[in-house]
């Protein structure tokens, strides 16, 4: 009797993992397959695209490569996307470690205020701000400038960073400053050398999601560059989509292009993002 | 914050530098923070009540209530509003079980787990604007997959063109949404599902629980957590959709596929109508302000009812 309801749960169970696999692999194709026939795609001529969208490439062709390059300057518009999402993201790393530091590690009365401040930060949308900071740009002639663009992006991120990067801190041990205190150690070099090091799982983690940010920004990156110089990657590409409709093609390698980077970090990163919302330390 | 430990007395002599240094450490996140977001809030508000082609050195004529009397009564706010809760509906409903669904598998015993979560959440990383290209193409009646489909089935029948369909384009949008986030919000409730202790499961399956039962009366119940973070997020990011449709659909045809952000940015940079753009950012700021402070209220609340 026991042993013939062992066989039907184990019969079971296995029809249970049977079923796991499958979806799993479903939800797998689901993601790739997308990817896979934009890529394929991108080495296609256009005939062949129009032809059969899903087949193997007769012959890989690299053209498209070259054309979006040469027409919508891709690599240009990566390597500024580039700049602006690692300097966003060390500026946010930096100020907002400041900022989190006194928060975490000073007493006094005001600093709840400056808190609940950055707290205000976070909910304000975006896009309510889109028209004064447009004017403000045009007032300081500072349209097509990369720089003020990465303040505008250090700013909506900062809130968020100095919420985490506060919280973490409050979770270290104060006894590590007081030693540190004694040996003389300044402000300045317990927060980078003695704080720093151990805040760094969670400014990892956040500044992988400020970098991703940074890097696929639209809104901001449309109304502040009007020099195709200027644009970032995102804009690039749909700029290039709507003059270019009739280049599948080029299109298709551009987009490609432009995922190449966030790629190759979440290769190396996927650990550290994982291991980071898996912690349930970031949550959006 | 937590409460502070007593400062030693030594310390009390170097005070005042303490400020100074604390106040300098402050500074340049609060100075990033006036310019980019206190000063312009309070430039939307002027704004709103105000007649503005954007134009600099044209006057700036105030007509109080106006804008926003045009927005209530325009029928394309109300559709972007609706839009927008097409947005948070298809949150609860497909992302919601398809991420939970999908944190459950790459959590069980099955093999290959933390390949299938590296691959789920992959799409994500892409930018909003390559995933929103990369649909729009699949999507395309003239040589997307379902023009593909129809070439090998030697259908000869013009496809119609999905993104300009009325309402069908939202949900098309909303769909691809759920696809780049679906591994995001897997990691959500991952994190709450690796929170929960192994013998709370084996026990239970010892007692002879089905994994339905299991799921019901033991995971659900610990997840509360992640499920508030979920709907926290999906409620006051709905108002916030911008990238993914405009990428699509520009907000188009007519502004049919539009949500509030799209309407703010098209009145203000298509039209030059910035007062009236203005006012729609108000609005935003209000109703952003308003339901992240009533979700926050609900879910607390139930939080210390729990403990």
């Amino acid at each position: 009797m026991a042993e013939t309801i062992g066989k039907k749960n184990k019969h079971k169970v296995r029809t249970a993992t049977v079923v796991l696999y499958i979806i799993a692999i479903f939800w797998t194709f689901m993601t790739l397959f997308p990817v896979a026939v934009t890529i394929l795609a991108s080495f296609k001529s256009k005939a062949e695209i129009y032809l059969n969208l899903m087949s193997w490439p007769k012959e890989f062709l690299i053209e498209n490569y070259i054309n979006a390059n040469k027409t919508a300057d891709a690599l240009r518009t990566i390597t500024n996307s580039l700049i602006v999402a690692s300097l966003t993201t060390v500026a946010n790393t930096v100020v907002g470690m400041m900022a989190a530091y006194i928060l975490s590690r000073k007493d006094y009365k005001f600093l709840k205020f400056v808190y609940l401040f950055f707290m205000i930060g976070v909910m304000v949308p975006v896009h309510c701000t889109l028209i004064p900071i447009n004017n403000l740009a045009t007032g300081l002639n500072a349209k097509n400038n990369l720089f003020f663009l990465i303040l505008i992006y250090v700013a909506f991120n900062m809130s968020q960073a100095i919420f985490l990067y506060t919280g973490f801190m409050d979770g270290i041990s104060r006894n590590l400053d007081e030693a540190a205190i004694i040996d003389g150690c300044s402000n300045w070099s317990l927060l980078w050398r003695i704080l720093f090091p151990v805040c760094k799982p969670i400014v990892a983690t956040e500044a992988i999601f400020i970098f991703i940010a940074g890097y696929s920004e639209l809104v901001f990156s449309m109304i502040m560059m009007t020099d195709s110089k200027f644009f970032t990657v995102s804009r690039a590409m749909l700029n290039f989509s709507s003059t270019h409709s009739q280049e599948i093609g080029n299109q298709f390698a551009f987009v490609v292009m432009s995922v190449i980077p966030m790629v190759l970090i979440y290769i190396l990163f996927h650990k550290q993002i994982e291991k980071g919302m898996l912690s349930g330390a970031i949550k959006g | 914050m937590s409460k502070k430990s007593t400062v030693p007395k030594v310390k009390q002599k170097l005070d005042k530098k303490d400020l100074t240094i604390s106040i300098l450490f402050l500074l340049p996140a609060i100075l990033i923070c006036v310019v980019f977001i206190i000063y312009p809030v309070f430039d939307t508000f002027s704004l709103s009540f105000r007649k503005w082609n954007g134009m600099f050195g044209a006057v700036k004529e105030w007509v109080g209530m106006e804008n926003y009397y045009k927005i209530v009564t325009d029928k394309m706010f109300w559709n972007a509003m609706l839009n927008s809760f097409y947005f948070m509906i298809g949150g609860f409903v497909i992302l919601m079980p398809l991420a939970f669904g999908l944190a459950l598998l790459v959590t069980s015993k099955i093999k290959g787990t933390s390949f299938f979560r590296t691959c789920y959440f992959l799409p994500c990383m892409l930018g909003t604007t390559a995933v929103a290209l990369m649909w729009t193409f699949m999507l395309n009646p003239n040589f997307g997959v379902f023009h593909a489909i129809e070439n090998l089935l030697g259908i000869d029948m013009p496809l119609p063109d999905v993104l300009t369909v009325k309402t069908l384009n939202v949900w098309i949008v909303i769909l691809v949404n759920e696809w780049m986030y679906a591994g995001y919000n897997m990691l959500i409730f991952a994190a709450g599902l690796v929170a929960i202790p192994e013998d709370l499961n084996e026990a239970a399956a010892l007692d002879g629980a089905t994994g339905w039962q299991r799921i019901r009366y033991i995971t659900l119940p610990l997840m509360k957590n992640s499920f508030k973070v979920f709907s926290i997020l999906c409620i006051t990011g709905c108002l916030k959709v911008f990238d993914i449709i405009w990428a699509m659909t520009r907000g188009g045809p007519n502004d049919i596929s539009s949500t509030p952000s799209i309407m703010l940015y098209s009145q203000g940079f298509s039209y030059k109508l910035f007062g009236r753009s203005s006012a729609y950012g108000v609005i935003l700021l209000v109703l952003g302000v308003v339901l992240s402070i009533v979700t926050n209220r609900i879910f607390r609340e139930d939080k210390d009812l729990a403990m």
